[in-house]
């Protein structure tokens, strides 16, 4: 049992750490401000072949593990979470592309997504309570040799910017929980992309709801098989989330390290506060719940790697950090105070940041359901 | 009978590597035998207290080429000690004489001083982290960075001086010499500088600092990014482990960070003081005295009250 | 198209070392290895010229047990094979060991067209590896190389002194040291780093290279080594009135007698 990253792993780990120094960190704070999508950082990372970490070589994919991914991914987060979180999006949509699609879907979309030629969303949930279910739904009728799609997905990430949408759909209304997947190209007529959401964090990563107005498509348009959507949603969904684990780690980490310096040289009543009692266990549990997280989440991924079942782990890790997650910022902003609090510091982008890595995908009481189950 | 060399293609360094050389010549009763390439240089440097000065006569005027040549000359005779000034040429002789005389090299060397039969020196590891006391067996071969010394006073009798034809490596030629420009001024040996740093937008906002300057009767400096990449100032004047080290009686660092690599050059300096808007920049924990403040509020403030303090 | 050899160094990240409080040694225990900074550009460098021209690149290290660590970072920056030499007597070995044992090695290895290192390594910076090499090898070198450019077998190496730069021309093999400022070291790709896995890593012993005793025996050792700390009075006037915290910064530079 070896607990470390192999060599390889680690320097994989280490071009993404710099990468990050040199691509991320010069614009992180100005992404956050204006929210606008990096396309030149995109292309760095195509060029890096992080877009295709996780792809075999013959689409032009580096053929590396999903142990070297969530090492990748976490450290893009310590510098910029927002394109940590494009580059998961792209890859949950090459990966469902690439696993259940044919040769002429893989033709066409794969190896584009991963010279960042073409940008991929996934397009699941809906403002319905889950997908399939709701005035709104997406719904696929079927006619002339194919499918016309109708409903709204919401809080699409990658939204806007994408090429191709991997979109979940139901094609018989008596069966709401057998969706089907559709890789819809974005140009389709009748695709409506609404406007780019406000969100709280993540800013750089767009997100918008895309409403499907009697879109065709052809019948290979269909991803797998029909009514097997949601067996792809769900896997993918799990893989995704193990990666957000990661994302969240890499900002509590990031968030862990400023708080820490800023303890050592922030001096009152003539010391610095490091040696403060209050700040060391803030710094503490702060320091103990990465450290936790990035073993579990890593431990899942090895599972991942070795075509385990991971389930179970990945709702661990999820659960566990979405409790945790955010406490990791509340706690290094109590650490940073007044000084903290000022949007000239990460800090405040970083709490907001670290929010959209909890909150989403999957609400809290998810993954509770599925350990218990698993175990009872 | 061995003895201890010294040589500097730079004149001011070879006069200042004498200071040393005498005092080993103390300790081990050796003769301090200069080599040179200059004739104006020899007669200073038998002068000022070499026993013998040879000037090293050659067609060309590259120092580099002329290693094998200086080996020849100090191996031949037999050195106990060989000084070099640590410029960039004399470490380039120095590393290819060591090789050839099979002795250890110490470069960069703070002090020196013969200890148990062997040789002393200290100087900087890990960028300046940390302070080493080495210690070579002799024959051994150090470099000297300009001004750790000042040059002694004259001898009461002046060495002999002897010519010999040398050979230079003829192997590299050397075109295209161009000096880099700059004021030719010598921030290293001023009393006060005032640096300025990565804090300044424009280099328009160097006026900022040259008044204060002014009105402190100190010269300009400034770390690495505003010489090498922003080129806003000349090489000439960038402290830093790359560049140069200073030890002024003040020096005043504006909108600089403090980063080692910067800090190496400058914490010899008597007074270091700073000012940076970033509480946290490491620069206050290396300074005396320092201002949080916005160095454009800050230095037209600041050069008004040094004015009406009288300047010196 | 040019065979070039890098010699580089595996070192201790200065950044990870901590500067005990109580006796002010070193505490490297948490110090991570990695590529000496300037052994990076000589790397990249290589590697740009034999993207260029044509060629091949090697890499050729001398350290303890450690250098089995930079190996694939090091073949996943260009070069495609690596000669590796780990022994003991690196933990103690002095610039003058070290040009014994490379230059060993470089007489065993094919004959190289450019040596290149880096100006000096980030740990200990003696500045003196090229030049020794040169000399024991009988070959001309030019160091501090600032740009480098190859036009059949001649070499031009653009150097840069304090005052001034220069521009030196040779034929045939040289040793050459490069500055941190000649190129800009990429970041390897994934695909890079996956393919060092396959590129062929050579083991010497330092037993085949044929060194006595004394040429393994260091001429210099670290007697003493003492972190460096600044003792300054970090008197820190932080007032929200700029006015006010000149007022006492001058009143302090007028007390220390420098107005």
């Amino acid at each position: 049992m070896n607990f470390q990253l192999t060599e390889e792993q680690r320097l994989i780990e280490q071009s993404a750490h710099d990468f990050a120094k040199e691509y991320l960190d010069p614009v992180v704070e100005q992404l956050d401000h204006t929210g606008d999508f990096p396309k030149a950082i995109i292309k760095e990372l195509a060029n890096h072949d992080f877009l295709g970490l996780h792809l075999p070589a013959d689409v032009g994919g580096a053929g590396a593990g999903f142990v070297s991914y969530v090492a990748v991914i976490e450290s893009l987060s310590r510098s910029c979470a927002a394109v940590a979180s494009i580059m998961n999006n792209q890859a949950m949509v090459s990966y469902a592309i690439q696993h259940w699609g044919t040769e002429a879907q893989k033709k066409q979309y794969v190896q584009a997504l991963v010279k960042g030629e073409t940008i991929g969303a996934f397009a699941i949930y809906e403002h319905g309570p889950t997908p399939g279910i709701g005035p709104d739904a997406l719904a696929a009728t079927k006619r002339d040799g194919g499918y016309v799609l109708k409903g709204t997905k919401a809080y699409v990430r990658n939204a806007g910017e994408a090429g191709v949408y991997v979109a979940f759909a139901i094609t018989d209304s008596a069966e709401p929980n057998a969706l089907t997947a559709f890789v819809v190209d974005a140009k389709a007529t009748g695709l409506k992309v609404g406007p780019k959401l406000n969100t709280m964090g993540l800013r750089g990563c767009p997100v918008a709801h895309v409403t499907f107005d009697n879109v065709s498509v052809p019948e290979t348009a269909v991803l797998g098989a029909v009514k097997s959507g949601r067996e792809i949603a769900t896997r993918v969904l799990t893989l995704a989330s193990v990666a957000e684990a990661a994302q969240t780690v890499g900002i509590g980490q990031a968030a862990l390290e400023h708080a820490a310096l800023y303890a050592k040289q922030r001096v009152q009543f003539g010391k610095p506060v490091a040696t403060l009692q209050a700040v060391q266990t803030l710094l503490a549990e702060a320091a103990t719940d990465c450290y936790l997280a990035r073993l579990g989440l890593r431990s899942a991924a090895q599972l991942i790697e070795d075509a385990k079942p991971f389930e179970t782990e990945a709702a661990i890790v999820k659960s566990f950090l979405a409790r945790l997650g955010s406490k990791i910022l509340v706690d290094t902003c109590q650490v940073e105070g007044g000084m903290g609090y000022s949007e000239a510091m990460p800090l405040p982008r970083l709490f907001r940041d670290i929010a959209g890595t909890t909150l989403l995908d999957a609400p809290a009481d998810f993954p509770d359901y599925a350990i218990a189950a698993s175990i009872a | 009978m061995p003895g201890i060399f010294v040589f500097s293609e730079d004149s001011a360094l070879a006069k200042q590597l004498l200071t040393p050389a005498l005092e080993l010549k103390q300790q081990l009763s050796q003769p301090v035998t200069a080599v040179t390439t200059s004739e104006a240089d020899a007669k200073e440097l038998a002068a000022l207290g070499a026993d013998k000065v040879v000037v090293l006569q050659s067609t060309s005027g590259w120092t580099e080429g002329l290693s094998e040549a200086i080996c020849g000359l100090v191996s031949g005779t037999g050195a106990t000690i060989f000084l070099l000034g640590g410029t960039l040429r004399g470490k380039h002789v120095a590393a290819y004489v060591a090789a050839k005389l099979n002795s250890g090299m110490s470069t960069d060397a703070k002090s020196l001083k013969i200890e148990g039969g062997k040789l002393l020196s200290t100087r900087l590891l890990y960028a300046g982290l940390a302070l080493c006391e080495e210690e070579l067996t002799l024959p051994a071969v150090v470099t000297i960075p300009p001004r750790t010394f000042l040059p002694p006073n004259a001898a009461a009798k002046a060495g002999v001086i002897e010519t010999v034809k040398a050979e230079a490596d003829g192997r590299v030629t050397i075109s295209d010499v161009t000096p880099h420009g700059g004021t030719g001024v010598d921030i290293a040996g001023v009393t006060k500088l005032v640096a300025v740093g990565r804090g300044l937008r424009k280099q328009e906002d160097l006026k900022l600092a040259e008044d204060l300057a002014t009105a402190l009767h100190a010269e300009i400096a400034c770390s690495r990014p505003v010489a090498e990449d922003e080129h806003w100032l000349p090489i000439e004047r960038y402290v830093g482990i790359s560049g140069h080290t200073v030890k002024p009686e003040l020096y005043l660092a504006v909108g600089i960070s403090g980063q080692v690599q910067h800090m190496v050059g400058a914490r010899e300096s008597k007074v270091i003081a700073a000012v940076n808007n970033d509480e946290h920049a490491p620069i206050f924990e290396a300074a005396d005295y320092g201002i949080v403040g916005d160095l454009y509020e800050v230095l037209p403030l600041l050069a008004a009250a040094v004015r009406k303090n009288g300047g010196r | 198209m040019p065979k070039c050899l890098v010699c580089y160094k595996w070192t201790l990240d200065e950044k990870d070392i901590k500067i005990k409080p109580e006796d002010l040694s070193l505490d490297t225990s948490r110090a991570k290895g990695k590529i000496s900074d300037f052994d990076r550009n000589a790397i990249e460098e290589a590697t740009r010229i034999v993207e260029q021209h044509g060629g091949t690149v090697h890499a050729l290290t001398y350290g303890t047990s450690a250098v089995s660590e930079s190996l694939k970072d090091v073949l996943s920056r260009g070069p495609e094979t690596i000669y590796w030499i780990s022994d003991n007597s690196a933990e103690t070995a002095d610039a003058c060991v070290t040009a014994n044992v490379l230059a060993a090695a470089v007489r065993k290895l094919e004959s190289y067209d450019l040596i290149l290192c880096g100006e000096g390594s980030s740990d200990l910076f003696n500045q003196q590896t090229a030049a020794r090499l040169a000399a024991l090898l009988g070959l001309p070198c030019i160091t501090y190389v600032e740009k480098l450019s190859v036009e059949g077998d001649t070499v031009r190496a653009t150097r840069k002194l304090a005052d001034c730069t220069e521009v030196a021309t040779v034929k045939g093999p040289v040793v050459l040291s490069v500055l941190g400022t000649i190129n800009k070291p990429r970041i390897p790709s994934l695909k890079q780093v996956l393919g060092a896995a396959k590129k062929p890593k050579k083991e010497i012993k330092i037993a085949d290279l044929g060194l006595n005793a004394e040429q393994l025996h260091p001429k210099s050792i670290h007697k003493t080594v003492k972190g460096f700390v600044a003792k300054r009075k970090t008197i820190i006037y932080r007032e929200a009135n700029a006015a006010a915290n000149v007022g006492k910064l001058t009143s302090s530079l007028a007390a220390e007698g420098l107005l």
